[in-house]
């Protein structure tokens, strides 16, 4: 009976990266006029998933069926031709053109001398918006949205190609709390209107209020696909998680030397404001914060690759230069950028590159380059780390995420750090390299060095902090200590929903 | 196994390259069968002679694509600027006046890598409006008028005009300025601090700058570099036309990156090295040799340098979508 409203169903999908199974012989079924949440950590396979039902690989094997029928979704284009649509995290909007067409944007209407035709294009556009809700003038640019409306763009966009599969990837990010409301009341319309919707979330609250079923993801493979009424939040976690997370994070002990890194006031204005903490050796810092919370932003701003407009950084007690990141990496605050393909780094060079790219000073003498100390360097750093590549010499592009992310934490840890700021140090990586990457930040720590730590991976930020600043619209609301440390007490405080447990 | 500059390495460096010296060998062949008295040392030693000028602008060049800043265009302005001012200071004695020359070509230089390096200027508009700005300056400065070194004999002028024609031990002292700049370059750029910072740059920008890398500064000296060496190639070529004027550098620029590109450093950025540019030179020189030697004139072979231009850019960029996006 189920099989009438089959909307998509897959059956042993598999998709294979260098050096990793992404998805795992994965079966799943999606229904019309159901919303299937997908879950799992950051790294479980959800993201390739949805790139596979999208179409954007031509290589994944198994068997994806619609309507009873074998397809092959080997293009973006050929899975928007089956109905399949995807509302992207990051707008696919362009800001400075106007709504209408952006919405109709391939198939503007025109004249007979190529002249557009406005008056269709208003008509068409007031078509999409109104089954999105939204009564806004088409001709407005996309810019002088908010947020919220530019996101109801985005998904009238999409609904323009009367698709009957419609994923969603982390619709709520950027939302309040009463936009969010109003985007689920949509997502229940377009339910009801016999759509199969696919909602990728990491807030449990959210799923639990929209879902119908949810499917976890763990390392590539499916978990489970339940019925919503079967789950519990505790459950849910559990599934996602696994059973070993207590013996994964080895809980270590709030140990905290000297003071190492002081900081007075920060601000960057619009990003964050009136910013102090203090770290010191030994200690494993956590920032919870949501994207958005300007985490990333203090962090470039600390270590001087972003400027400041107020307040000081004293390392070691001494003022640190502001902007001037090769001085502050000399003296032995580094930073671990969250973007590794385009910032973090040079793919076309050899791993041996990457790995001495910041410490040149050390391996000269005179400006004259000695190669005698690097390879001791490559190798114990690849050695510590578990560096899976043939040789050193292999292109960094060439490796996993995981590896790729083993060989910029390699770049970070060759400068013998005093203050290592993490961000998303194992984001998009494999079991097996967050793993490794603990292990080398707890030896960091262990060793003496203070370490600062941005993630949105609650059970990493629990797991390895010894504190945790709460950083909310880029401001710090207060720290949370070792007892009070957990993934749910750090997710209530990033959302703005914090006690002080002594005031 | 460490890539230096070691002996063996740069033979490999010189097997990675082997491409253009097989089609340097081709050319050679082909001038062989075009004329029969090729096959001479003295011939070689005309053909490397030939190719000097270009050599060095080449060799400083390499640098600026090198670091990830494709081209300097401003170098026949500087080639220009750096002889005319040599000329203008050669009332104050030969030495100095070589040192003028070279610090004025310098100064360009010095600008560029401030503009681009500091404020982040685009290094092709940027080095183009110089290039457009200095030759008006210098039409300014010297009324139009090519400048004439006094060539009187014991002069310093006489002194001057005679660098170009300079033997050492029967090799024209220019060949060997060229040789010794390929070698101090490809030491510079494989075994120094800054040619390795100078290739991570070129790699990906945004990861120099959060590797600590000081970017500005490698920039500012790499255009620093290539501004050198156009320098050096001004004193010789107006010492060789015995007369200093803006026009003098003419096309030096087009056909140093060709050079510098057909000897495999990428416009991205990033890869290649010197003993390839060194084929690259040696291709164009020995391309226009067999050119003249089939009687094909001035401007045709603009046109076929032209051509090759295109295609060795195309070749690049034919391999690089091959290896993906992660390389590009």
């Amino acid at each position: 009976m189920e099989s009438i409203n089959l909307a998509l169903s897959m059956q042993g999908v598999s998709k294979r990266f260098p050096g990793m199974l992404a998805v795992d012989n994965v079966d799943l079924d999606l229904h019309a006029g159901e919303v299937h949440a997908i879950m799992g950590e950051n790294g479980a396979g959800k993201s390739t998933l949805m790139k596979i039902i999208t179409g954007s690989f031509s290589d994944y094997t198994g068997v994806v069926k619609m309507g009873g029928r074998p397809v092959a979704l080997h293009s973006p284009a050929a899975a928007k031709e089956y109905g399949i649509g995807m509302v992207y995290q990051e707008l696919s909007l362009a800001p400075p053109i106007s709504i209408a067409e952006n919405l109709l944007a391939g198939r503007l209407p025109a004249g007979r001398l190529g002249l557009l035709d406005r008056k269709a294009m208003a008509r068409e556009a007031r078509h999409c918006l109104s089954e999105v809700g939204l009564d806004v003038d088409p001709f407005k640019t996309v810019e002088e949205l908010s947020q919220h409306e530019a996101q109801l763009v985005e998904i009238a966009k999409v609904l323009g190609n009367r698709p009957c599969i419609l994923i969603m990837d982390e619709p709520t990010s950027a939302l309040s709390q009463d936009e969010v409301q109003r985007l689920f009341s949509m997502i229940r319309h377009l339910k009801n209107r016999g759509l199969a919707i696919v909602y990728i979330s990491h807030h449990l609250p959210e799923v639990f209020e929209i879902a119908d079923k949810v499917t976890v993801m763990r390392d590539g493979r499916k978990i489970a696909t339940k019925e919503i009424h079967e789950l519990t939040p505790r459950s849910l976690v559990q599934m996602m998680v696994g059973q070993d997370i207590d013996e994964f994070y080895r809980h270590r002990e709030a140990k905290s030397g000297w003071l190492v890194l002081q900081v007075n006031n920060l601000t960057r204005l619009g990003f964050f404001h009136d910013v102090s903490f203090e770290l010191h050796s030994g200690e494993i810092l956590g920032i919870a914060g949501l994207s958005g919370s300007g985490r990333t932003e203090l962090a470039r701003s600390l270590c001087g690759l972003d400027p400041v407009d107020a307040g000081q950084v004293f390392l070691e007690n001494a003022p640190l230069k502001p902007a001037n990141y090769p001085d502050t990496l000399q003296r032995g605050l580094v930073y671990l950028t969250e973007d590794r393909k385009q910032e973090g780094l040079f793919l076309r060079l050899s791993v041996r590159r990457n790995v001495i790219a910041s410490i040149f000073p050390l391996l000269t003498r005179f400006g004259i380059y000695r190669p005698e100390k690097e390879t001791a360097v490559v190798r114990r750093w690849s050695e510590t780390l578990g560096i899976a590549a043939a040789s050193p010499d292999v292109g960094a592009g060439t490796l996993s995420g995981g590896n790729q992310q083993k060989v910029l934490l390699g770049k970070c840890l060759a400068t013998n750090p005093e203050v290592l700021i993490l961000d998303e140090p194992s984001r998009g990586v494999d079991v097996g390299a967050k793993r490794k990457i603990h292990e080398a930040v707890m030896a960091l720590a262990d060793s003496g060095a203070a370490v600062l730590l941005i993630s949105s991976d609650l059970p990493e930020l629990a797991g390895l902090s010894s504190r945790a600043l709460i950083l909310r619209n880029g401001r710090l609301l207060g720290i949370l200590e070792k007892a009070e440390l957990s993934e749910e007490s750090l997710l209530l405080a990033a959302n703005g929903h914090w006690e002080p447990s002594h005031a | 196994m460490p890539r230096t500059a070691s002996p063996k390495n740069i033979v490999s460096a010189a097997v990675e390259s082997a491409g253009i010296y097989l089609v340097a060998l081709l050319l050679a062949a082909g001038c062989a069968m075009a004329s029969p008295d090729f096959l001479t040392p003295e011939s070689f030693l005309r053909i490397l002679s030939a190719v000097s000028l270009l050599g060095i602008v080449a060799a400083g060049m390499a640098f600026v694509t090198y670091s990830g800043n494709m081209a300097d265009l401003s170098i026949p302005s500087i080639i220009a600027f750096s002889g005319i001012v040599t000329v203008a200071a050669l009332p104050l004695g030969l030495p100095l006046a070589l040192v003028c020359g070279t610090l004025a070509g310098l100064a360009v230089g010095a600008m560029n890598g401030l503009v681009v390096g500091v404020l982040q200027a685009n290094p092709i508009l940027w080095t183009l409006s110089v290039a457009f700005f200095m030759e008006g300056f210098m039409r300014f400065a010297w009324s139009n008028n090519q400048l004439y070194p006094d060539t009187a004999l014991g002069t310093p002028g006489a002194s001057f005009i005679h660098i170009f024609r300079l033997t050492i031990a029967g090799i024209p002292l220019i060949v060997l300025v060229m040789l010794g700049l390929f070698v101090a370059g490809h030491f510079l750029m494989t075994r120094t601090r800054f040619g390795r910072e100078s290739q991570l740059l070129g790699s990906c920008r945004a990861a120099a700058l959060t590797s600590g890398i000081r970017v500005p500064k490698v920039v500012f000296c790499n255009f620093l570099l290539a501004a050198f060496a156009a320098s050096i190639a001004g004193v010789f070529l107006t010492s060789m036309n015995k007369l200093g004027v803006f026009y003098l550098g003419q096309g030096y620029d087009f056909k140093a990156v060709t050079a510098v590109v057909l000897g495999g450093v990428m416009l991205s950025g990033g890869r290649g090295h010197l003993p390839g540019v060194f084929g690259g030179v040696l291709v164009i020189g020995l391309l226009t040799d067999l050119m003249q030697h089939l009687g094909v004139t001035a401007f045709r072979q603009n046109i076929v340098t032209g051509i090759v231009f295109i295609a060795a850019v195309g070749w690049q960029q034919y391999r690089l979508r091959a290896q993906g996006k992660d390389y590009a």
